[in-house]
């Protein structure tokens, strides 16, 4: 039952993403001054207007794009990133352990606006500045979920086996260890990918959102702060949004993993 | 176990009837106490006087210091306060006579000596004051203490703006005595002065109180107690209005005035600020806009009434020149008429065509009313003629760095204020070496700017500073856009005007108990 | 085990010594805090000469080592926007944020732990769905979202609950939820994991199989196994909450920690930044530490290895 929410709503968010320019009733970047804040429902805009004149309903369905953009882009890089260093971690242990778990801490242990601050100096705001700021920040799940796989993994039997046989340290890395850790990176990453997704809209909030009038939902949810009280649904439609597809990625997840790898703690 | 659920039910319905019955009252009590709750978003840095420069920090310091003199709310222009009268003695000499029968918050006298005491702080290197500098009160070379209430200020040349900045907050009075025998740094957590209210405490980022001095030589004021409460979210400023919890509240945008309004619960008090808003067009570096037939054709092109009517929902004042009618140096000019087809003319005499363009805005966000939103319709206008515009938008202090590094783009977006006096405005705005300037190199100019801030006789100054904003305005270093409206939101049982100069004054304000 | 707390904490003085160099180096590249604290009319030559007094025109290595020196003592210099020693800022702040964690770690627990058991023990059922759905809202909505949405019900429409700032116990209700609603939804999905993994354990059959009312299996067998995670996620929460919860206290006006810090950062009061990152980065890798040593004396296995 949750599967096929999950599956639904994702697939849902993806073909809208694809067919954004073909669902949306106007372009999503044209202001029309005289036609500021309409309420939904008004002529040509079923989910009324921003305060700029854009229709509303346009920005929601290219938004999506955004979202699947940053999701991806943000998952490749930490899975990569994180992965890698997990699997190092936790196969060769040791000090090189040690040193990617206490770089993990340094990272978790400063502010995660400082980083946005800084990356903000050097590439300005915008979609780069997320997607940087997310990655760094959002690598350590995976080194640390998949460096304690990998601690469990060695310990099985035919896994010791192949060390006694006198497999390669390389080759038993690469064809015993990952094939048996790479479902919890796959979890792991339809877990993160909504939360990367929702992150924006915290980002946004700090000040280091997307530059306009790129329509991403987590920028418009924060500025509707400033029209709450008069155009509720500058915040209702884009919430809903995220809300649905953040909802519809985490089912997915679930599913995933208990079909994949129930015992993983994530 | 369900014994436990129902009673806990029980208690949670308590405290929750309780808590309900309890605010509502709370909110009525205030106008019956005659106590006001202002809500800002900023708090202030410090308790002293004359030390930095800080809209927020100013604001409130006025509550509990006197300036030497006053400016009329109206029109803006100096009158005595601490001060009864001002004469210029010569170019470098101005004699002020003290109010005799003034009392600090403590007890202590005011006289000469707190002038003097002041001015000493201020100027002590020790003390990093940000009046220390050439801008504010550098020029002062020597505090002359003629009698107890008679004092002189020599100046090191002619500086004309002594009165201009002896009326503003350039000059807090502090008390002689207690500077001295408890250091600045007692007093920047006990502030005593002879304002109207006399420091109570300061919960760090948090609330600001202070209760009325009775004996303030103005006559008490109708307020019996003030809170600052410091709501950095605008939304929860907004909020906190609207439930009765703050009865004042600055920079209500236009869009929420009517939610205001109906709330019942306040009303929105509108005023034309001192602060202007301009576009930048940036000739300290190379690329279209060192062509001044181009900085007109940009006049040209943007429609300021219509960024004015539909953007700021009529909600700001328009300006032709660099200065506006609230500034003293204020002279009227000619407007650049929004028309398209002169434009589209001055662009083909200066060679360029509008349709190539490319050029970069770069603006903050939030920082002035609908900043963000301004530079988009100023971009959207713009490409109408064909030109294109990529907006930038700049967490604000990446925004001033690159405005002082000449890293911005072609144009830029900001404000400037309270621009009270002309060498405030002209000087730091037009010049090549100054901070935040984007237009300089304009030899006369700087000779013509260099001259009217000498000059201290009044008819002489006006005639400079008239010819100043002819020439600047001829040389459109800016598409001049508007002065401010600051909208203020004030609850039903407060009376209270906004003024030009952004002061939020409690004085001023009296509560009519509902 | 001594040897083990010995190494581990010399490894959290290296880990905040990093930190510390981390965000030394990021704030210096963040932008100029000359600017910010400055009055808009000033000169160039001025600022400049700010810079030179302040320090920060000497080059980087020797600011580094000036910085060094005093933050082994805990002296960061004085903040450049209030002109007070900037731990002492720090520190001020420490009641509020403290009682703001303190209720939210609480509330986490009361609601997650709870509504994870009930939902592994009640798998597949109406109330393992409802409480998947309820789980992820909480991780999906943006937190200043649902802050902004209670205050306008709570304090706008219905008047029960203060819009912000610190107080009573009513100040405390709404920051407390919305920070709750996040971190318990995550600590509500490990419970359920966790606990739906030990149910499946040999030792669970063995209960059953000896008769065992299933309450006392869940409660005594299965929980006290998959209580190890679950501690282990909360303790770092905590260390997280402990560092200020930024957007929430924006929103709701509490006067804490993670306030302070952003406004440092966003204002480049570089001493504030650097005495709230020394501060935050303790705690939290002392709550990694602890969490790590609860861990090992909680599991024996893990004991073994390490």
């Amino acid at each position: 039952m949750k599967k096929f929410l999950g599956l639904i709503l994702t697939l849902g968010v993806i073909v809208v993403a694809l067919a954004a320019p073909w669902l949306a009733p106007a372009d999503p970047f044209a202001t029309d001054f005289t036609s500021g804040l309409k309420p939904p429902g008004s002529p040509g805009h079923p989910f009324g207007t921003d305060q700029l004149g854009r229709d509303l309903l346009a920005r929601v369905l290219f938004g999506a794009r955004v979202a699947l953009f940053i999701g991806v882009c943000t998952v490749l890089v930490t899975a990569l990133v994180g992965g890698a260093l997990g699997l190092v971690a936790g196969f060769v242990e040791r000090w090189p352990s040690t040193v990617i778990m206490r770089l993990a801490d340094v990272q978790l242990s400063f502010p995660f606006i400082l980083l946005a601050l800084t990356i903000n100096a050097i590439v300005g705001l915008g979609l780069r500045n997320i997607i940087v700021s997310l990655s760094a920040a959002g690598w350590v799940v995976y080194a640390r979920v998949v460096r304690s796989e990998v601690l469990s993994v060695k310990e099985r039997e035919y896994v010791q086996a192949a060390a006694a046989l006198g497999v390669g340290q390389l080759r038993l890395l690469l064809r015993h260890v990952l094939p048996n850790v790479a479902p919890s990176i796959i979890v792991v990453a339809s877990l993160q990918f909504s939360q990367f997704v929702v992150a924006e809209a915290a980002i946004s909030f700090l000040g280091f959102g997307v530059q306009p009038p790129t329509p991403a939902w987590g920028s418009m949810l924060s500025e509707s702060r400033d029209f709450l009280y008069v155009a509720w649904w500058l915040a209702a439609f884009p919430g809903a949004a995220l809300a649905l597809t953040a909802l519809g990625v985490n089912l997915v997840g679930d599913w995933l993993r208990d079909s994949l790898d129930p015992k993983l703690r994530v | 176990m369900r014994r436990q659920g129902s009673a806990v039910g029980i208690m949670l319905v308590t405290v929750v009837a309780v808590v309900a019955a309890v605010l509502p009252a709370a909110a009525q009590d205030r106008t019956k106490t005659k106590e006001v709750v202002v809500g800002l978003g900023a708090e202030p840095r410090t308790m002293l006087g004359v030390t930095i420069v800080d809209w927020t920090t100013n604001n409130m310091l006025e509550h509990i210091y006197d300036r030497l003199l006053d400016r009329d709310a109206k029109t803006l222009k100096p009158k005595p306060m601490l001060a009864t009268s001002w004469k210029i003695i010569n170019d470098t000499t101005w004699e002020f006579a003290l109010r005799k029968g003034v009392k600090f918050h403590n007890g202590e006298p005011f006289d000469a000596q707190s002038v003097k005491a002041t001015f000493d702080y201020m100027l002590d290197p020790a003390n990093k004051s940000h009046y220390a500098t050439p801008a504010y009160w550098k020029p002062l070379k020597e505090v002359q203490i003629v009698d107890p209430y008679t004092v002189r200020l020599i100046t090191d040349k002619p500086y004309p703006s002594v009165i201009d900045h002896a009326s503003l907050t350039d000059l807090l009075i502090m008390p002689a005595k207690a500077l001295r025998e408890q250091g600045p740094q007692k007093l920047a957590e006990k502030p005593i002065g002879t304002g109207p209210f006399k420091f109570v405490e300061w919960r760090r980022d948090e609330r600001l109180v202070l209760e009325r001095n009775s004996d303030y030589w103005q006559g008490p004021a109708d307020v019996s107690r003030v809170t600052f409460r410091f709501i950095p979210e605008f939304s929860a400023r907004m909020a906190a209005l609207l439930s009765g919890e703050i009865d004042i509240m600055k920079d209500v945008p236009p869009h929420t005035i009517e939610a205001v309004e109906r709330s019942g619960r306040a009303k929105v008090r509108s005023t034309v600020s001192s602060r202007i808003n301009y576009l930048a067009l940036v000739n300290l570096k190379p690329g279209p806009m060192q062509d001044v037939r181009v900085r007109r054709a940009m006049n040209h092109a943007v429609n300021v009434d219509e960024l004015i009517t539909q953007v700021l929902r009529g909600h700001a004042t328009k300006m032709c020149g660099p200065l506006a009618p609230t500034n003293v140096d204020f002279s009227p000019v000619d407007c650049y008429k929004y028309d398209p087809a002169r434009a589209q003319a001055l662009f083909k005499e200066a060679g360029v065509d509008p349709k190539s363009l490319n050029l970069t805005l770069d603006t903050p966000s939030g920082r002035y009313p609908l900043d963000k939103d301004v530079s988009l319709a100023i971009a959207a206008q713009l490409q109408r003629l064909g030109i294109h515009t990529n907006v930038v938008v700049n967490e604000w202090g990446t925004h001033l760095d690159k405005i002082k590094n000449r890293n911005t783009g072609d144009m830029f977006f900001l404000g400037w204020g309270p621009a009270l006096h002309g060498q405030g405005t002209i000087e730091p705005l037009f010049k090549a070496d100054a901070t935040y300037s984007s237009y300089g190199n304009n030899k006369v100019l700087d000779d013509k700017i260099a001259k009217a801030v000498t000059i201290v006789d009044a008819k002489a100054r006006a005639a400079a500073y008239a010819e100043l904003q002819k020439l600047v305005h001829d040389e459109a270093p800016w598409v001049f856009l508007w002065q401010q409206h600051d909208l203020y939101g004030v609850a039903q049982s407060v009376e209270w005007t906004p003024r030009a100069d952004e002061k939020v004054w409690m004085y001023e304000a009296k509560i009519t108990p509902r | 085990m001594r040897a083990f707390i010995a190494t581990r904490l010399a490894q959290t003085v290296l880990v905040v010594f990093l930190s510390l160099t981390a965000v030394f180096l990021m704030v210096r590249l963040s932008g100029d805090p000359v600017l910010l604290f400055m009055p808009m009319d000033i000169q160039a030559k001025d600022v400049n000469e700010y810079r030179q007094r302040l320090g920060f025109n000497d080059p980087l290595i020797v600011q580094y080592g000036r910085f060094v020196k005093g933050a082994v003592r805990g002296d960061f210099g004085e903040s450049l926007r209030y002109r007070r020693d900037a731990f002492g800022l720090v520190l001020e702040r420490l009641p509020a944020t403290l009682l703001l964690a303190g209720t939210a770690i609480v509330l986490t627990l009361a609601i997650a732990v709870p509504l994870g058991i009930v939902t592994a023990v009640r798998r597949d059922s109406a109330i393992d769905h409802v409480g998947t759905v309820l789980t992820v809202l909480g991780q999906a909505t943006p937190g200043f979202w649902l802050g902004l949405m209670l205050m306008y019900l709570f304090a706008v429409q219905l008047r029960w609950l203060p819009t912000g700032g610190i107080g009573g116990l009513s100040h405390l209700v709404m920051p407390s939820i919305v920070l709750a609603a996040f971190y318990a939804a995550r600590v509500a999905r490990l419970t359920r994991s966790a606990l739906l993994e030990a149910l499946g354990e040999d030792y669970v059959l063995t209960a059953r199989a000896k008769g065992l009312a299933e309450p006392r299996v869940v409660a005594k067998h299965a929980l006290r196994n998959s209580a190890i995670p679950i501690v282990t996620l909360a303790g770092l929460e905590a260390g997280q909450l402990l560092g200020g919860a930024v957007i929430t206290e924006t929103i709701f006006a509490w006067p804490g920690l993670g306030r302070l810090t952003v406004q440092a950062l966003l204002n480049r009061d570089f001493p504030v930044v650097m005495a709230a990152v020394w501060f935050t980065s303790i705690v939290y890798t002392l709550a990694n530490l602890v969490v790590d040593l609860a861990y090992g004396w909680l599991d024996p296995r893990v004991r073994q290895r390490s």
